[in-house]
């Protein structure tokens, strides 16, 4: 009878925090919400969709919540600006949103990440308590704003406590640390108290690399025109380059710990130039992976001889991990090539030539089972910095 | 593509045909885009406040959620602004208020499609919005465009990230979008696909979109109407081009006009192009004529707009500079350091110029003066980072700052 009892119990708290079934109405609105695409294509549906969908007050917050997981961007925005008009009009009408149903939709990571951020942040802003009993579950939460909430929330935590050393506990944090601010942040702390943090090991800098250059890429243009090395199987072969100088693969590697290659160091200046990288990341199995590469200048990244990014833009700036592709990683040997162009302005600041690329998993974390062949031929971890001095670079 | 020749002499006879015109129908005394009625600045708004501080008049202050260079804009008795926040700087905020009380009416956010890369001073709000009668536009830096009703309706929303998957601008984009008979202007200068482009209100669809030169800009379009065609002039750093705001057809180039941060001024038929400081040419039904009538060399601006006000031009810099030029001859009449940088743009209205800084600290001149003496009536300081440019409507000056939206006035 005890025993009935608890069951009973359980099940009647479980079914309070499922979500109630959306009616057909809101069901509707939100498929012809979802069917946006490009260009405003399906705006003239989704716009009374809207309407009615928001109409439908409190009971359509969850449904729209949830639909956010299986929309494209712009349908998730159309229902993002939706939550806004829902709980907008329920506070207007004094009425609480469902805090249980709210908490068992942030804790259920199978939904979109940013539609849990979205409820969270509704929860926290009705249930105060919500912070500190929901933030220590997400350490490891594919929301980015979520996890970086929680990193902060734990290192209060250690450096509030009265304990001789919290170095063990720091690098555990660390692990769980993505964004640049907060990796750098934490990196600082573990090593104060004794502890080791590879930052480069952390974001999977590519630290081998073979290099090649300059080709010639006149009137800026060298972004456009495909040279051969792009779609290399190997460092191998010789190629013309600008001037009619013959060029060969050099083997290069880095000791910056933000796995930087200088190429007017390593290439010498040139301008209306391009270069290619060419990097070999071993797999230990298929792997869905994350290509980022930082640099001043237009890039272009390859995988196994298919292009799967390109940005066209000089000297605005480098912003980390702004060239971003995605493709996935065969088991045994991949081959990486990263085309790094120069245009021909002659300021002193648009100089730079330069590039940093790293392999990661969507969250910008480390994956598992990678390492990149060194100039000696042997595997050796991402972010792997010799305590020998890195390629020698041209004066 | 035609780069106008036209004789000064021959403009008398041309001037009867120009007439200028905001193709959007509004409220007298709104402050409906960025720096106002087709962007000159000014407004016909009186008995406005010379002096103010944080605690004295304030008619209301209400809090923003995050930062904003954008401008707030005014139509009727709401005032619409955006904010972005978040450690990518990839939540987007529009926000709507009450004029004449500060009571925020609805509040909506977007997530970031675009890039949220941008120069520390910027952000994803840097776009000043658009509204009218029926609602706002707001265009974000990372190309995401939505429309509201006046409730806080959305009634479209596009990804051009989504749509033009090569935008990219990682200083941040900043060009403000307009309204034109009915028809959503939206300026894309950037390293990617860049374009012109006229949306449709209702749906967001695009009516045209023309194809301009992939290089960096943050200038806003300016209207005019010549004869029976309404133009879109907009700059860039390769020209300014008048397009038929009905096609989006290039009608002509000026080449000498390229300006890429402060943006034009139009009054009648004479424009004010931020070329070799400010220099005034004369406009003919076929565009600019290719000789400047005058040019101020002094009033190298930086990022702010200039102000053609009460006979004169004004110009504040990002060297923290205030410049005075005659606005008949282009003859220096002032040009003195002020109290820190400006990225705002001034704006004139009541006989007065407000000239506000990076810092929140507004200098009010009287726009008749012809010295830097006579000129400051107030300095007027909040204290807090300001880098958007005022508005004016209903008898009040809208501040925005990096935390705050002020109405300041009685």
């Amino acid at each position: 009878m005890h025993v009935r009892f608890w069951v009973a119990a359980v099940l009647v708290v479980a079914l309070s925090a499922m979500p109630a079934p959306a009616d057909d109405e809101t069901v509707r609105a939100l498929a012809k919400i979802k069917a946006v695409t490009k260009e405003g294509k399906g705006n003239d549906d989704a716009g009374p969709a809207w309407k009615t969908l928001v109409s439908k007050g409190g009971p359509a917050l969850l449904p729209t919540l949830e639909a956010v997981d299986d929309s494209n961007p712009t349908s998730a925005n159309w229902l993002r600006a939706a939550v806004d008009a829902i709980t907008e009009a329920e506070k207007a009408a004094s009425r609480k949103l469902p805090a249980d149903k709210l908490e068992a939709f942030v804790t259920n990571t199978k939904f979109a990440p940013s539609a849990r951020r979205i409820a969270y942040e509704l929860l926290i802003a009705q249930d105060a308590d919500a912070k500190g009993r929901l933030l220590p579950g997400f350490l490891n939460d594919r929301s980015p704003d979520l996890r970086r909430d929680a990193v902060t929330h734990k290192l209060d935590i250690l450096e509030k406590l009265a304990r001789p050393s919290i170095k063990a506990d720091l690098e555990s944090l660390f692990a769980f640390t993505r964004d640049k601010d907060q990796v750098e942040l934490l990196a600082k702390k573990v090593k104060e108290n004794g502890g080791k943090a590879s930052v480069a090991g952390h974001f999977g800098f590519v630290t081998y690399s073979n290099l090649i250059g300059p080709f010639d890429g006149p009137e800026s243009k060298g972004f456009g025109i495909a040279y051969k090395p792009e779609t290399a199987a190997a460092a191998t072969g010789t190629f013309k380059g600008k001037g009619d100088v013959e060029l060969k693969w050099a083997p290069h590697s880095t000791s910056d710990p933000f796995g930087t290659f200088n190429l007017n160091k390593l290439l010498d200046k040139h301008k209306n130039a391009v270069a290619y990288a060419l990097a070999v990341v071993v797999a230990e199995r298929e792997t869905s992976c994350e290509f980022r590469v930082t640099s001043p200048t237009s890039v272009k990244i390859f995988v196994n001889q298919k292009e799967i990014f390109g940005r066209d833009e000089y000297h605005h700036g480098d912003p980390f991990d702004a060239n971003t592709g995605k493709a996935t990683l065969r088991k045994g040997e991949n081959v990486i090539v990263v085309k790094v162009c120069q245009n021909n302005q002659t300021e002193q600041w648009a100089l730079r030539w330069q590039f940093q690329l790293r392999l990661c998993d969507e969250t910008g974390g480390p994956l598992a089972g990678l390492t990149q062949i060194a100039s000696d031929g042997k595997p050796v971890p991402l972010g792997f910095i010799t305590e020998m001095p890195a390629t020698e670079e041209k004066k | 593509m035609n780069t106008t020749h036209l004789k000064l002499g021959s403009l008398a006879g041309l001037v009867a045909c120009l007439t200028l015109a905001v193709a959007s129908p509004l409220h007298g005394g709104d402050w409906p885009q960025f720096r106002g009625t087709n962007a000159t600045g000014v407004s016909d708004e009186k008995n406005l406040p010379t002096e103010w501080s944080k605690d004295k008049g304030i008619k209301w202050k209400t809090p923003l959620p995050a930062r904003g260079v954008s401008s707030p804009v005014v139509v009727g008795n709401k005032v619409y602004v955006t904010c972005s926040s978040g450690t990518r700087d990839d939540r987007l905020h529009v926000l709507c208020f009450e004029a004449t009380t500060g009571k925020q009416l609805w509040h909506r956010q977007l997530q970031a499609t675009g890039g949220t890369a941008r120069h520390p001073k910027s952000c994803m709000a840097a776009n000043t919005p658009v509204a009218d009668e029926t609602g706002v536009y707001a265009l974000f830096a990372s190309a995401d465009l939505a429309a509201f009703d006046s409730d806080g309706t959305l009634r479209w929303y596009r990804s051009l990230t989504g749509d033009y998957p090569t935008i990219t601008n990682v200083v941040g984009m900043a060009a403000s979008p307009i309204l034109v008979n009915g028809r959503l202007i939206v300026p894309m200068d950037n390293a990617g696909e860049s374009f012109l482009a006229a949306l449709d209100t209702k749906y967001g669809k695009n009516v045209w979109k023309t194809e301009r030169p992939r290089v960096i800009s943050w200038t806003t379009p300016l209207v005019r109407t010549v004869g029976t065609t309404t133009e879109v002039l907009f700059a860039g750093p390769n020209g300014l081009t008048g397009y038929d705001a009905a096609t989006g057809e290039s009608r002509w180039v000026f080449k000498g006009g390229g300006s890429s941060i402060p943006s034009p001024v139009l009054e009648g038929d004479s424009l004010y192009l931020p070329v070799g400081g400010v220099s005034k040419f004369a406009l003919g039904a076929q565009g600019v004529t290719e000789k400047a009538v005058w040019a101020v060399k002094e009033a190298q601006t930086g990022y702010p707009s200039p102000l053609i006000y009460e006979g004169k031009v004004f110009a504040t810099s990002s060297q923290g500079f205030v410049v005075c030029a005659d606005a008949k001859n282009g003859k220096l009449l002032y040009q003195e350091r002020a109290k820190g940088a400006f990225s705002a743009s001034p704006i004139g209205a009541d006989g007065k110029v407000y000239c506000i800084n990076e810092t929140g600290s507004c200098t009010v001149l009287d726009a008749k003066a012809r010295d830097w003496g006579d000129a400051v009536l107030a300095t007027n300081d909040l204290g807090e980072e300001t880098l958007g440019t005022p508005a004016i409507a209903g008898g009040l000056i809208f501040i925005r700052t990096d935390k705050a939206l002020y109405a300041i006035g009685k």
